[in-house]
């Protein structure tokens, strides 16, 4: 089935036009048409701006085309399109979808395409006029090709997500707060736009790239840090393919998540082999972004780098991106890790009540599995100085594994001891493990305590410490292992719990849609 | 022996913390209206969702039409309408845009026409063009009653259709299950309201707390009662009836104008033969009414009372 013939996607179509277009589009062509008629006014009269070319007011306008445009379509489109999801499953509608032989690919291409048609509409109107601007000025219609590219495959990326919000999420207005930590760390990636990976799944440098044509100087501070391609392990990819790649190849599994929940909402939202698979994606591809710092060689000076600032600016480089890693491996955790009803309803339909079962659905195992990876990728880093280095790589690595069992162990334990405030609970854990020591080092001036926190170890060994300080976290490390083990027998202990009451029956065959 | 329209076998569905349905096992034969009983909590809706394939089960299995729910989604959802205890309804589509959506979904052939004949069935041809949020409680019912009988399914479920509708809204409805077992629909419809299923029902099933606590024919059902409650009349001889009924070993009489009611123990033959000999003795009965066959007995000693 088609698009045109898709009833989801004309429905949608039909109640967007219901509740009107015409003004949405208005607004659209009212704004497209300000920054038009100021770029007209420039070239008419050009002495009365500050401009120096018409490139350059071509730019600015045509930036401003973009901000609209980005706001529309990927936070406006978002915002739409889980709250329409949202609201249909709350009425019972995505049922009666689910019911009919539609496809669970045709449900999703029906909401995923018709729910934001409003946006895209003022979308194409900006678009338009942009062009009419990017020509106007005189500017390369490659810029106007490369940032639509960039918007539209951002759109389709964050509706993606944004069915995933709605299918998810109660109420429908909360799958916008989902976009926050991703400008909240895209804010934080300023400084080194070029090495990390938040700032080509959104489009950020991509779209800054395109902007700097050979006009602009090569002494300019914003050329050099926008203007060169990244590299994937030294190799220069450009920029726009960096995005338009990562937003596909992560999209193939929100697109999986999508139609899996369609056609059971009781499946889990990643499997274990896509949690493997999207964070080994995410890591290696970040890795590789920040190899050509070091080459291999981490811990040794840095080569003078024509393009950067002074080489130490780099040198936190490498924390960061475990920082990201924790940050990643965390989210993946949660989604994959299995709800504790999940596991005793498969324990009675397969009638074994007992611990085999947990490890083998337990995000636990996927924990140890995800740190291997992370750890396998920092290596990367380390080849050319393993045996000078290698301690501070070790402890990272070690620190990644107790994180991440740590985290999907107090997940799984607050869920089961805690039920429906098992959030708030690991909240409060994770405070005390992780941040509380930061705080008692300020407190009381004394920064051995901020090493106790489980984030310290692999973030203080990947900033260069000396051979003490490693012996201090390691010892720190050996202290959290301590937690760990405490934290499984009590999760354990819960488990058995759950399970005790579960009297193994014959197995029957699941009946699900 | 009948074919069985709908088969459910041995099925339980757990929620935390409850068995929401537990060992259910029920079939239902081509043309069957099998009312699903029970006080609220009984599991009457998540059975229906089950079935229908919106709730994943523990363990069982569903059939419809020979088709299994687990290995043939896609023929079972072609063959079954479900109709859910509250409205789901598109509120700014009119009524005849609401059941296009599903028409094009359903692939239905002929679609105008099919859309016109669900609009008559369901007497809403008046309101094909006003919006969805127009419509009282009871048109929403109908429309999605309309909705769910586009694709022609060979079996109707309906979760508690009368919920929140007003008397005329009932007598409507009640209306058109009357004619969709005349049409030789398999319907199972649950109710906590015994009334409402009363009078067309042909099979009952009675859960409580997740549990089959009984079913079969209404005959059946009232068949295996014990001790059941019959009440009958008479224009004279009435002491002589009395005396003829208390020596058949009729319990708890009660007088009502013009006869009685009492609780019988024995078996349908001995009832017959009791009717036989008061006839015979001169007693001329004006009513003969076993309260048997009434839903609202068998549910009471079903065992099930006690959530009510």
């Amino acid at each position: 089935m088609n698009l045109i013939d898709n009833p989801i996607f004309l429905t949608q179509k039909r109640l967007t036009h219901r509740a009107g277009v015409l003004a949405a589009a208005l607004i659209a062509g009212l704004i497209g048409l300000s920054l038009l008629s100021g770029l007209i006014a420039y070239l008419a009269a050009p002495r009365d701006f500050d401009f120096h070319s018409p490139q350059e007011a071509g730019k600015l306008f045509y930036g401003w085309i973009i901000a609209v445009e980005i706001l529309v379509l990927v936070i406006g489109g978002f915002s739409k399109i889980s709250r329409v999801l949202a609201d249909d499953r709350k009425a019972g509608l995505w049922d009666s979808n689910r019911l009919t032989p539609l496809k669970p690919a045709e449900i999703v291409a029906g909401y995923w395409f018709g729910s934001a048609l409003r946006e895209f509409y003022m979308g194409a109107v900006l678009a338009g006029i942009g062009l009419v601007i990017v020509v106007l000025a005189n500017l390369p219609v490659t810029l106007w090709l490369g940032t639509q590219a960039l918007i539209l495959g951002t759109t389709l990326f964050f509706g993606l997500l944004a069915l995933l919000a709605g299918m998810v999420l109660q109420r429908p207005n909360s799958g916008i707060l989902l976009l926050l930590p991703l400008f909240f760390l895209q804010m934080f990636s300023f400084d080194f736009p070029r090495f990390t990976i938040i700032n080509f799944l959104l489009p950020i440098y991509g779209i800054a790239n395109l902007f700097q044509g050979p006009t602009s100087s090569g002494n300019d501070y914003t050329f050099r840090t926008w203007h060169s391609w990244p590299e994937i392990f030294a190799l220069p990819v450009p920029p726009i393919v960096l995005s338009l790649g990562l937003q596909f190849l992560v999209g193939i599994f929100f697109w999986r998540a999508t139609v899996r929940r369609t056609a059971n909402p009781f499946k889990p939202l990643l499997l274990r082999w896509e949690a493997i698979a999207i964070f080994a994606l995410l890591v290696v591809v970040q890795q590789s972004l920040v190899w050509g710092i070091w080459q291999g060689r981490f811990g040794n000076p840095l080569a003078a780098d024509s393009h950067s600032r002074d080489a130490y600016d780099y040198e936190p480089m490498l924390s960061i991106v475990q920082g990201g890693t924790i940050l990643v491996g965390m989210l993946i955790l949660a989604l994959a890790s299995p709800l504790p009803e999940r596991v005793r309803v498969e324990a009675l339909r397969s009638g074994l009540g007992n611990l085999r079962l947990v490890f083998s659905r337990s995000a636990a195992w996927l924990a140890v599995a995800l740190s291997g990876i992370a750890a396998a990728a920092s290596a990367t880093q380390f080849i050319f100085s393993f045996k000078a280095h290698g301690t501070a790589w070790a402890l990272a690595a070690g620190n990644l594994f107790l994180f991440f069992l740590m985290f999907s162990l107090l997940l799984e334990f607050c869920r089961l001891r805690f039920k429906r405030r098992a959030l708030s609970f690991v909240v409060l854990w994770l405070f005390v493990l992780c941040i509380l020591p930061f705080i008692l080092a300020g407190v009381f001036s004394n920064a051995a305590l901020a090493k106790l926190s489980f984030l310290a170890p692999g973030t203080i060994a990947l900033a260069g410490s000396d051979s003490d300080d490693l012996k201090y976290l390691a010892a720190c490390t050996l202290a959290q292992t301590g937690v760990v083990v405490l934290l499984f027998i009590a999760w354990q202990r819960q488990w058995k719990l759950l399970l005790a009451p579960t009297a193994p029956g014959p197995p029957g065959k699941q009946v699900q849609n | 022996m009948p074919n069985p329209m709908l088969s459910i076998e041995h099925l339980r569905v757990d929620f935390p913390g409850v068995v929401a349905v537990d060992d259910l096992s029920l079939t239902v034969e081509a043309g069957d209206v099998c009312g699903l009983i029970g006080p609220n909590g009984a599991g009457k809706t998540t059975t229906m969702r089950t079935v229908s394939g919106l709730q994943e089960s523990t363990r069982g299995t569903v059939k419809v039409d020979g088709h299994e729910l687990t290995s043939e989604p896609g023929e079972l959802k072609r063959r079954l309408g479900f109709m859910p205890d509250f409205c789901p309804v598109y509120d700014q589509l009119t009524a005849t845009e609401f059941l296009d959506h599903f028409a094009r979904a359903y692939v239905v052939p002929d679609r105008a026409k099919r859309i016109a004949e669900c609009l008559e069935l369901t007497w809403l041809t008046e309101k094909r063009d006003a919006l969805c949020e127009e419509l009282s409680r009871g048109m929403k019912q109908r429309l999605v009653l309309a909705k769910t009988l586009l694709p022609d399914p060979q079996v109707l479920l309906l979760d508690e259709p009368a919920s929140g509708l007003d008397p005329l809204g009932r007598i409507e409805l009640r209306k058109l299950l009357l004619q969709l077992r005349e049409v030789g629909k398999t319907v199972l419809i649950s109710s906590h309201i015994l009334t409402e299923l009363s009078g067309f029902c042909n099979k009952a099933a009675i859960m409580e707390r997740g549990r089959l606590v009984m079913s079969g024919t209404i005959a059946e059902l009232g068949q295996a009662m014990t001790g059941r409650r019959m009440s009958v009349k008479w224009r004279d001889a009435g002491d002589r009836a009395l005396q003829l009924l208390k020596a058949a070993g009729a319990k708890n009489l009660e007088a009502v104008a013009q006869g009685v009611t009492f609780e019988f123990g024995g078996d349908a033959d001995a009832l017959d033969g009791l009717l036989k000999t008061l006839v015979v003795e001169g007693v001329r009965v004006t009513e003969w009414r076993g309260s048997g066959d009434d839903l609202e007995q068998i549910f009471l000693q079903s065992g099930a009372k006690e959530l009510m």
